[in-house]
């Protein structure tokens, strides 16, 4: 009797052991590595692009069979509708598969949807599980999907590149959570990197290039309200503190040719300070180069040069960012540089007075830029290559 | 009844998740919202709740040795409001581990398994955990000791892992509006420190007692110092907008991106969350089975396990309408609840405890 019972139970046990029975199969669902959004009159237009499975991998055993045709390890498909979410259940009506979201790459923003406010679309992609907030943030001066439609020639999807060309630094960087703390922050302002297609090259088909950042959308409230160029980028990179390469040329007064070194360290300090009812803000750049190019005739190991060139280094610094300033501070008054924040860790009492009229003030702040630039070491040449010796100027 | 002996470190050992295991996950973003970037003060202050009711727990103690504070509330209040007493306490623990589990199968169910019943996620822990409690003090005093350095690791491993992406100057500027915010802040987390008084129902099975008060305020100090860290840690992640998210330690967990590899970690942050919710429900679990059977002066305590792992799973499924309601539940009410019945409680049995014991040395 008790044997029975003890096979009863066992054999029942059985159907519990089955495994999951909600299971998703990885080829049950779509992985999705870009999201792109779009701005089609009132509606919102969603793109997902896809990994194609069958595609992946595939080119190493095929050798050249590909070339020629587009690689398309990706596809790109669109829903519409008045929300992010509605959009998504349109265009799961589209696809076989369950859409996955836990591995998107990049968010890409059109112009128009960027122009109409991102806020939105901000707590549907931060409240969704799947999500993640490392995903970087871009806007397209196209439209969203003809930059996640692509398919590049070196990466296996326009979202790998995309995500690649923000870590580098070379412009801004920004993942979902930099927009989130940007939004809600005291700045009232944001800065999102933009990107544009490269042009295409002859006897490539229209899709096989990449969109590359070359500018940074600037945002007012969660509206983008226009563009800044990447020369203008950098400044802002650099009171932002957030500049990892950059190669600065400059020329010397009295030498033909020009210097071009590069940035291997580089500090900003933003330090606020008030007066009589005034603000200013001190912009404290210190930086430390190494030689990468000398087209003049000066040698580098004069200390007399260095100097020269330190300080025309640190003036070309100097003019790029009080460019950016001009632009951003003073003719599109947006706070992208932080100095809200700067003020509110510093003068915290003041800020809650002034914190309501910032629009007002920030513009109205007085700049001062100052540069510290040191150049370490000359690279790997002594005096410059390919003239002769007596025409080097000691 | 119970014969098993458990030892002061255990003792610390079982304290450290059945505070810490719900502490780190829904309490940040309390704490935030009201402390904002002076948040990683608040755990500070509120550890001096863990201190007093741990000093109140063990002063009873010393008064009625080897009693649990249901056979001594008997003693210094009289038959019929010591059972009184007694009932409250066992109704308050019945409800909070409901809502321990409650709060468990949400997370769960919030980040990972979306469309899973959640009766299903409540039932499956509760049975695991009655298990643990049929076997014993000991069993659920040696799966702490085994389960517990893990997740300190695990914590401290996040923590390491997030440094690439912490900004410092998100705590300042400090004491912007006072000092106000911070106690603010930890009007909440205090009220988790209150939970200390469970020693009170532990402390009779303690192997070396001496050691009992040492080793439950080490605990205190380590549960203070986890709390302060894992705050400082999503303040400088998330910064300005760790308030927004219910989960804050979550959110900042997947944010952890490691040279391009190093990512989606949070299957871990959930395999730490199971382990410590496992063992703060086997305790509270335990101390609830125990305290009743001692009420109800039984003789043995294993028959009312699994009726009363039934009861929490309704408790769980009744304490709130949704996550909302809970999270509100806890933010507003807690201090209340779970201060009265386990810091003013235990003060009032140890008033009537010294007056009782007038004239004669403790």
């Amino acid at each position: 009797m008790k044997r029975a019972i003890i096979c009863f139970v066992v054999s029942i046990s059985c159907f519990l052991l089955s495994g999951c029975w909600d299971r998703t199969e990885l080829n049950d669902l779509a992985l999705v590595t870009g999201i792109g959004i779009d701005q089609k009159g009132k509606e919102i237009e969603l793109t997902a692009q896809l990994v194609v499975p069958k595609k992946l991998g595939a080119g190493a055993s095929m050798g050249g069979n590909n070339s020629g045709s587009s690689g398309g390890a990706t596809i790109v498909r669109s829903g519409t509708g008045k929300t992010l979410a509605d959009a998504i259940a349109h265009l799961q009506e589209k696809l076989p598969r369950r859409l996955f979201w836990g591995h998107v790459k990049v968010i890409v923003f059109g112009e128009k949807a960027a122009k109409a406010g991102i806020r939105a679309h901000m707590d549907f992609l931060s409240r969704n599980p799947q999500m993640r907030l490392r995903s970087n943030v871009v806007v397209s001066d196209k439209t969203a999907k003809s930059v996640l439609e692509l398919l590049p020639p070196i990466e296996q999807s326009s979202a790998e590149v995309l995500r690649e060309l923000s870590n580098s630094q070379i412009l801004m960087n920004i993942t979902l959570k930099d927009v989130l703390q940007m939004l809600s922050g005291e700045t009232g302002a944001a800065a999102l990197p933009m990107v544009t297609l490269l042009p295409i090259e002859k006897e490539k088909t229209p899709l096989e290039t990449i969109a590359y950042i070359d500018r940074t959308a600037i945002f007012k409230g969660d509206r983008m309200i226009g563009s800044i160029g990447d020369k203008l980028t950098r400044g802002a990179l650099w009171i932002r503190n957030e500049i990892e390469q950059a190669n600065i040329t400059v020329s010397l007064k009295g030498a033909e040719g020009k210097i071009t070194s590069t940035i291997i360290r580089a500090n900003t300090k933003l330090i606020p300070s008030y007066k009589n009812g005034r603000w200013k803000m001190t912009i404290d750049i210190t930086s430390r180069d190494d030689v990468l190019l000398n087209a003049t005739n000066l040698s580098l190991y004069n200390e007399k040069h260095i100097h020269q060139l330190e300080k025309a280094l640190a003036q070309a610094t100097i003019e790029r960012v009080n460019a950016t300033l001009k632009k951003v501070q003073k003719e599109m008054h947006a706070d992208i540089f932080g100095f809200a924040d700067v003020i509110h860790r510093k003068y915290p009492k003041q800020w809650n007075r002034i914190k309501n009229r910032w629009d007002d003030i920030f513009p109205e702040i007085e700049v001062k830029v100052k540069a510290n630039v040191v150049v370490q070491r000359p690279g790997m040449n002594t005096t410059p290559q390919g003239i002769p010796e007596d025409e080097v100027e000691k | 009844m119970e014969k098993g002996k458990i030892s002061a470190l255990q003792l610390a050992m079982m304290l450290y998740p059945a505070i810490i295991a719900t502490a780190i996950l829904l309490v940040p973003a309390i704490t935030a919202h009201h402390a904002k970037q002076d948040m990683w003060l608040s755990p500070i202050w509120a550890a001096v709740t863990g201190v007093i009711t741990v000093f109140i727990a063990v002063r009873l103690f010393n008064y009625y040795p080897q009693k649990t504070a249901i056979e001594y509330s008997e003693q210094i209040a009289g038959k019929w409001l010591g059972k009184f007493i007694g009932f409250v306490f066992l109704f308050f623990y019945l409800h909070v581990s409901g809502i321990i589990v409650r709060e468990y199968g949400e997370f769960i169910i919030g980040n990972f398994f979306i469309r899973t019943p959640l009766l299903f996620i409540m039932g499956s822990m509760i049975l695991v955990c009655a298990f643990a409690v049929r076997g014993g003090v000991e069993v659920v005093a040696r799966l702490s000791e085994v389960a517990v350095p893990v997740v300190i690791v695990v914590i401290a491993l996040f923590i390491i892992m997030l440094i690439p992406d912490m900004e410092i100057k998100n705590m300042f500027p400090i004491f912007e509006h006072g000092i106000m915010p911070s106690l603010k802040g930890a009007i909440i987390p205090q009220s988790w420190f209150s939970e200390c008084f469970l020693i009170a129902f532990l402390l009779p099975y303690v192997a070396n007692q001496k050691d009992g008060q040492k080793y439950a305020l080490f605990s205190v100090a380590a549960i203070c110092s986890t709390l302060v860290v894992v705050n400082f840690t999503v303040l400088f992640v998330l910064g300005n907008i760790t308030a927004r998210f219910v989960y804050p330690v979550m959110s900042a967990v997947r944010y952890i991106s490691i040279a391009d590899f190093l990512e989606h970690l949070e299957a871990f942050v959930m395999a730490i969350w199971v382990a410590g919710a496992f063992l703060k429900i086997a305790v509270f679990y335990y101390v609830l089975v125990l305290s009743t059977a001692q009420w109800l002066r039984l003789s043995d305590y294993r028959l009312i396990v699994f009726p009363i792992g039934f009861l929490i799973l309704l408790f769980g499924n009744w304490s709130a309408p949704n996550v909302m309601e809970l999270s509100h539940f806890l933010g507003t009410s807690t201090p209340f609840y779970l201060n009265t019945v386990q810091t003013v409680i235990p003060l009032l049995l140890l008033l009537g405890a010294k007056w009782r014991h007038r004239g004669k040395k403790a």
